[in-house]
């Protein structure tokens, strides 16, 4: 656990404060706007009206039209797409589990650029692609200085020693 | 022993999709005020509606009122959608229409094309 929270700080302060910027705007995006417009969260629109942890009505068949696996299995894969943007977003911007979310969005933006966009153009495929690269670096490095991982890393060096 | 619970867990919350309700919408539109009017539709999202191709109004006063009755299978408590008239939208550069369903069992909604209030 201490190995996948531990975050690889960068030799200055201000290179970790750098890369926190693309990952909290990155992180919020998804979970209010893109994540919580399909998947019920406290801060979902009420008019979407969506339970807790519920994926939204349309979004199984779209994951269904991407055929093969997805077709085999569209309720779990929309719900972990639905999922990973909506709660993992969150995540990411506070720096907590870094690691883990970022492998969630990294799963998520793989299937919306390389299956979902594949063939409309590179501008569709920008977004995820853009979410997709700093979930890659994310998920090599962890939060760095500024994310809840840092904290909780040191609290339990501190516990140890 | 932890790694079932976490798969019974995620089975558990994987079959969490929104349910869904059939809503019965009939909408009304006034293009009284349009200029050679050969067709008269509605675009949106959701089935049977697409912001594609037009859905087909009928004539009830010729070059004056039209109106459709869709079926919309929802889990939403609203429908986005814009009126055509020779398949041009109106209220370009504009929000879509939001049309909220009623609690009862038909909502009604009269619009005049290219204007966002309802009637």
């Amino acid at each position: 656990m201490k190995r996948i929270i531990k975050p690889i700080c960068l030799p200055f302060w201000w290179q970790d404060a750098l890369i926190t910027i693309p990952r909290i705007a990155c992180g919020m995006m998804l979970s209010l706007d893109f994540g919580a417009a399909k998947f019920g969260v406290p801060w979902s629109p009420p008019e979407k009206n969506l339970g807790l942890f519920e994926v939204a009505f349309w979004f199984p068949q779209d994951v269904a039209a991407y055929g093969g696996i997805f077709a085999l299995m569209p309720v779990f894969f929309a719900w972990m797409g639905a999922f990973s943007e909506a709660v993992g977003g969150l995540l990411f911007a506070a720096g907590f589990c870094t690691r883990f979310s970022s492998f969630l969005i990294i799963c998520t933006m793989c299937v919306a650029a390389f299956i979902q966009q594949w063939g409309q153009g590179s501008w569709n495929m920008l977004p995820s692609l853009g979410f997709l690269w700093v979930a890659l670096y994310h998920l090599i490095l962890g939060s760095g200085r500024f994310g809840l991982d840092y904290l909780f890393s040191k609290k339990i060096n501190h516990a140890k020693n | 022993m932890q790694k079932i619970s976490i798969i019974i867990l995620l089975a558990m919350f994987a079959s969490c999709v929104q349910p869904t309700y059939k809503r019965i919408v009939v909408l009304t539109v006034d293009v009284s005020k349009q200029a050679n009017i050969k067709s008269v539709g509605i675009r949106g999202e959701g089935t049977p509606l697409s912001w594609s191709e037009d859905y087909a109004m009928k004539t009830l006063v010729k070059d004056s009122l039209y109106q459709c009755t869709l079926e919309i299978n929802t889990g939403y408590l609203y429908g986005e959608c814009k009126f055509t008239v020779n398949g041009q939208f109106e209220l370009q550069e504009a929000d879509n229409r939001r049309i909220y369903f009623s609690d009862q069992d038909t909502t009604y909604y009269r619009a005049v094309f290219d204007q966002p209030s309802v009637q």
